[in-house]
């Protein structure tokens, strides 16, 4: 094992859940799940104390985004539908959604740990990878102090696993949580990741998982002493390997600190199923501010895109999706709406649409787009 | 029933001129298809991709009056590896076809024959038009691989053809570049014009062969039908108003050289190696009995080439993507070619020495 990286893993605890909490301290201690609408603001009454909405009242298709560990004790995690979770907990409180809020402190507990550790890839709104090999100090101590400089600048607690690589440390936040540090020390492997189930290794998916229990292959003890030719045989050469080194610990990926964005879209489902012609005008009207939410979400990132694509989800769910590059980047609306209507005649529109969705990839910064040595190439003059 | 016995190409060849436009991926699964429909001994093979359909027919034996649709590729896949000698059998049994050679068995799933869409002659205004396939295809040749593709101004995706009086005009065009040539008709006619989609010629440009053999075509306000052979292939038109063609023709370009086509062409697919990848651009330097073609790449690497050429005019340096002048060369096939230019922002102009009805122009890049 290269024993010269460091990574660390930083896994915010029941993060939406938390951040609800700060918000309403009365509910700690509480079994609480979040993925209500609106309507399940909880109510101020006159003497200022405040009324929730109970998981049992809820009536809808909604799932759950989180859930606060007193409702996990329940038996409700995220990604449930809600109507099943208030079967669980009928008096659990239920909390509307509110990103804007989960994202302000997403980006608060980001610069807290940047000012102890720099090298930080993004992973989402409440998970990082964190290089900490050129970082002094011992991992326990410098874990400490990110845990702290996190309580300080959001008061809500995370988890942290350290390893050598990005793969087992994501193993590790998870397995001292909440509130936890877990740094990886001589025999860890064998005797505290390989007794997991092989589905934790993240990368081994619901159907890679189905596959391998199939071969016999339950725990990551299994897959790292599983015959590799057997592996090979049945998921491909390069997958196979890449499982084998993962039960044996073994992963390079480099910490990606800048991720440039690969596509920006807009998509948005309708009410009711729209059609092509008869609802021309509705469709055209909703089509062109679709491109112009693009243009605004290209503008605010400071790029510029050479493809325009449009993607149809019809009323049989079929997709269909039609692309088109261009010689030069465009960011603006109405250039978007011109392009992408160009995809939209290339289209069947045959049936009727349940989804409309507008995309920008081949992303470039206006920067670069702009720096770009340029032959200039003169059109036709008619 | 029986649908079809004989020998494999007898069923190969005429699949193979109506499979083409069959789309690989389509939305109405039933496009991937073939319709097949035999009326006594005479089996009638037809694809289309809405856009286009090509209809052709091959000859069968009995008595039997009966339609199906097949998947096209799959069907020409068995065909083509069975022995070209191989005598095959094709046969209607319980809404499957079934393909026998020899000891080979193939049963594959149809689709009945009425839910195959079919592009129903238009009526209205017609002009028809008689060329050979030789003439029609060297038009094509001449002026298609300048036509756009996927562009958004959509009817530059396609080639725009003319008749006026007695001439067949055909322009292709993206924008940057026009090609443009012209062939003399028997009679005279008044004016059409169509914007025919680039799949159409592509597939024309692919079926017509280089012989006497008459071409009749026939154009509606909609609709172009091409009857060469066998082969009939009907094409819905662009919509769309194609540009002034003759106003991008420049006229008064003064300075003309005359080159060996070859050699012209051997020095730019050189210089190409080290354009910059994205642009592609080429400097032309004139100057007294010189032609240079300068490139340099992003890498900082650069190439030269001089041809001596018979030249006493101006200097110019003017630059181009050499992919558009490889273009034009590489589809021309005369001996000599001409190139009049300008200046570094007005367009060259190729002319063919012995084709006075040839034009190809275009626009400078600046680099």
């Amino acid at each position: 094992m290269e024993t010269n990286r460091r990574i660390a893993h930083l896994d915010m605890d029941a993060f939406y859940a938390s951040v609800e909490l700060l918000r309403y301290p009365d509910l700690r201690g509480r079994a609480v799940v979040i993925g209500g609408r609106s309507v399940h603001q909880p109510a101020v009454q006159h003497d200022g104390s405040r009324t929730y909405s109970r998981l049992k009242d809820y009536v809808g298709r909604g799932v759950t985004t989180t859930s606060t560990y007193e409702a996990r004790a329940l038996g409700v995690f995220s990604g449930m539908g809600v109507m099943k979770a208030a079967k669980l907990a009928p008096d659990a409180i239920l909390l509307p959604v509110d990103f804007a809020a989960y994202r302000h402190y997403s980006r608060l507990f980001k610069a807290a740990v940047a000012s102890i550790a720099p090298l930080i890839e993004d992973r989402g709104i409440d998970e990082i990878y964190i290089d900490l090999s050129a970082v002094p100090d011992d991992s326990l101590a410098i874990a400490q102090r990110i845990k702290q400089a996190v309580v300080e600048a959001t008061g809500l607690t995370c988890s942290i696993g350290i390893t050598p690589n990005k793969l087992l440390s994501k193993i590790c936040s998870d397995l001292d949580k909440p509130n936890g540090i877990t740094i990886m020390a001589e025999g860890d492997l064998e005797q505290r990741i390989w007794p997991l189930p092989a589905k934790k290794i993240n990368g081994i998916g619901p159907k890679a998982n189905e596959k391998l229990a199939a071969l016999g292959i339950v725990t990551i003890a299994d897959l790292a002493a599983a015959d590799p030719t057997l592996l090979q045989e049945n998921f491909g050469r390069s997958f196979a390997a890449w499982m084998m080194n993962a039960a044996h610990g073994i992963e390079n990926r480099p910490i990606v600190t800048e991720s440039e964005p690969k596509t920006i879209s807009r998509e948005t489902t309708f009410e009711r199923d729209m059609h092509a012609r008869r609802n021309k005008a509705e469709l055209s009207e909703i089509f062109t501010e679709l491109c112009a939410g693009l243009a605004k979400d290209l503008q605010r990132k400071a790029y510029v895109a050479y493809t325009i694509g449009i993607k149809l989800r019809f009323d049989d769910f079929r997709i269909v999706t039609r692309d088109i590059t261009l010689d030069v980047a465009i960011n603006d609306a109405s250039k978007i709406r011109r392009a992408a209507g160009e995809c939209l005649r290339r289209a069947p529109l045959d049936r009727k649409l349940r989804l409309l969705g507008v995309k920008a990839n081949n992303l470039v910064t206006i920067e670069t787009a702009n720096a770009e040595p340029t032959q200039d190439q003169l059109a036709l003059g008619w | 029933m029986l649908l079809f016995k004989g020998l494999r190409d007898q069923l190969l060849t005429p699949l193979q001129s109506v499979s083409g436009i069959v789309e690989k991926r389509h939305t109405l699964p039933i496009l991937s298809n073939v319709l097949l429909e035999k009326d006594g001994e005479k089996l009638t093979l037809l694809a289309t991709d809405i856009e286009i359909q090509i209809t052709t027919t091959t000859s069968t034996s009995g008595t039997e009056k009966l339609g199906l649709t097949v998947a096209a590729r799959k069907l020409q896949d068995i065909l083509r590896s069975l022995p070209e000698t191989a005598e095959i059998s094709l046969a209607f049994e319980d809404k499957r076809l079934q393909l026998k050679a020899g000891k080979s068995r193939f049963n594959l799933q149809t689709l009945p024959a009425d839910d195959f869409p079919r592009i129903s002659a238009t009526t209205g205004t017609t002009t028809q038009l008689r060329i050979t396939q030789r003439q029609m295809r060297r038009l094509l040749a001449y002026v298609q691989y300048a036509m756009a593709q996927q562009d958004i101004r959509y009817y530059l995706n396609g080639l725009l053809l003319v008749v006026k009086g007695n001439n067949l005009i055909v322009v292709a065009t993206d924008g940057h570049r026009l090609a443009f040539t012209s062939e003399a008709l028997s009679e005279t006619f008044s004016p059409i014009e169509v914007i025919l989609p680039r799949k159409t010629i592509i597939e024309l440009s692919r079926q017509l062969d280089d012989s006497d053999e008459l071409l009749n075509i026939s154009l509606t306000p909609t609709q172009a039908s091409f009857t060469f052979g066998k082969i009939e292939l009907i094409s819905k038109l662009i919509d769309g108003k194609f540009p002034d063609y003759e106003r991008v023709i420049p006229q008064n370009h003064t300075k003309s050289i005359v080159i060996n086509r070859n050699q012209l062409l051997h020095s730019l697919q050189r210089v190409a190696i080290l354009t910059n990848e994205k642009f592609r651009g080429v400097r032309l330097v004139l100057a007294a009995n010189s032609l240079k073609i300068l490139s340099t790449n992003s890498e900082q690497e650069d190439a030269q080439e001089e041809i001596e050429i018979d030249y006493s005019g101006e200097p110019l340096d003017v630059g181009f993507n050499v992919t558009y002048l490889l273009d034009v060369l590489n589809n021309v096939t005369t001996e000599t070619v001409e190139l009049r230019l300008a200046d570094s922002n007005s367009s060259a102009l190729f002319l063919l020495p012995d084709n006075a009805s040839f034009k190809y122009v275009v626009m400078p890049m600046r680099i």
